[in-house]
């Protein structure tokens, strides 16, 4: 394979993972990485360096879309983003305290329980507005959009926010002790804990998970993991991929982002499950 | 301009400054090779991060601003100063919001967006100082 077939072959399996995750409101990572490694025989560490590249690149091209269409919300970003931030910064600092297997199953059954609660509200396309939350008041947390495709105004408010900040929290442990992405983490926080639509969870999980990675890409770029030659095609691949997901996520319902998101979760759960019992690394 | 304008139109930019930056790079770097330069044998490259970093990768700020100042500059320079760009718009997007929500006179959130962007700052300069 010449150079130059092989950066655009990178490339466009970065808008790919790019579209993907503009849509379910990851980082590309959970895609990207695999096929650096078996499709590219790119070696781990620069694979997950490049992962890094492309969550910040997601979220700088999703995020500036979402935010101008007023589904991705800033407040709820950025009320968030502290937990997981906070959730990082002390996962770091206990690396080789806590047992990760333990946690690794911990989360492996988490995951498997919101998998099926996804699966029980499949055919959801909004929930209904819930009774005021004390701290949803006090920190805005509420919004709302137009939906293309309801061809209405849809008006949201966010529920039990102490149940998902704390599930904002431990998603930032787990990326601080396991060095692993959470987005589809964040997603479910708000989709089912806080009860917000599908949409405007995925949206605003573009936006917070370019702030938690940036808090760890200083570690992969000092442990020179981001080659630039690797970065670049990535960047621009997944730029682009995500800016065009931003187009896309609008002619979508809430219910199709949900069954989009479903696998995700399964694969989650079951890579979570293997790695707890020890028997996937 | 609202706080989602701003740091929407900030992001924005940054993306953009980034991958122009690595793009340009990257094609000094093919114009380098062909002319007879140093070139990166990409195969090589991708195959050998386990046996060690490579020769090609910056990995703190002063040795990146070392080799953009010699002329020419280093095209894998110029390419990891699109990296680094990308890496820090995150934080400039919060630097946004800190000023939307303080014109805006809401308190809270500025303290918010101030608390998140002094730490993904002071973990930027701690592990990239030098």
């Amino acid at each position: 394979m010449s150079d130059l077939v092989f950066l655009a072959s990178i490339c466009a399996a970065a808008a790919g993972a790019g579209v993907l995750g503009a849509i379910l409101g990851l980082g590309g990572g959970i895609l990207l990485v695999p096929i650096l490694t078996l499709f590219f025989g790119v070696s781990l560490p620069y694979a997950m360096g490049a992962s890094i590249i492309s969550v910040i690149a997601s979220s700088c091209g999703a995020a500036a879309g979402h935010l101008r269409s007023g589904l991705a919300n800033i407040r709820l970003g950025l009320f968030l983003a502290l937990d997981t931030v906070a959730g990082a910064i002390i996962g770091a600092s206990l690396a080789g305290i806590l047992s990760e297997r333990l946690l690794e199953l911990l989360f492996g059954l988490a995951l498997s329980y919101s998998a099926f609660t996804t699966m029980r509200q499949l055919q959801l396309e909004v929930p209904a507005l819930e009774t005021a939350d004390r701290l949803a008041l006090r920190f805005a947390l509420s919004g709302v959009y137009y939906d293309r495709v309801l061809q209405r105004e849809v008006e949201y408010r966010a529920a039990r926010v102490r149940g998902g900040a704390s599930v904002m929290f431990a998603a930032g442990l787990l990326s601080g002790l396991l060095g692993i992405g959470s987005g589809a983490f964040k997603v479910l926080a708000m989709d089912y804990v806080m009860r917000l639509p599908m949409k405007v969870s995925t949206a605003t999980s573009n936006f917070m998970i370019g702030i938690t990675a940036a808090a760890s890409a200083g570690v992969y770029f000092g442990r020179g993991d981001i080659h630039p030659v690797i970065a670049t095609p990535v960047a621009v691949g997944v730029l682009a991929g995500s800016y065009a997901g931003t187009r896309l996520i609008a002619s979508l319902r809430n219910t199709t982002v949900r069954k989009l998101f479903l696998p995700v979760v399964l694969y989650l759960a079951l890579s979570m499950l293997l790695r707890g019992f020890g028997i996937w690394r | 301009m609202r706080a989602e304008a701003l740091v929407a139109r900030l992001l924005f930019l940054g993306g953009m400054i980034s991958v122009t930056l690595m793009l340009t790079g990257l094609v000094t770097l093919e114009i380098h090779a062909a002319a007879g330069g140093h070139a990166v044998e990409i195969p090589r490259v991708v195959e050998n991060r386990e046996a060690g970093r490579s020769a090609d990768v910056f990995v703190s700020l002063p040795q990146l601003a070392r080799a953009l100042r010699r002329w020419p500059p280093d095209p894998i320079a110029i390419i990891t100063a699109g990296v680094v760009m990308l890496l820090l718009t995150p934080t400039l997007g919060l630097a946004a919001a800190f000023v939307a929500f303080v014109r805006d006179g809401d308190r809270a959130y500025a303290v918010i967006s101030a608390v998140l962007m002094v730490a993904l700052l002071f973990g930027f300069a701690f592990r990239l100082g030098g």
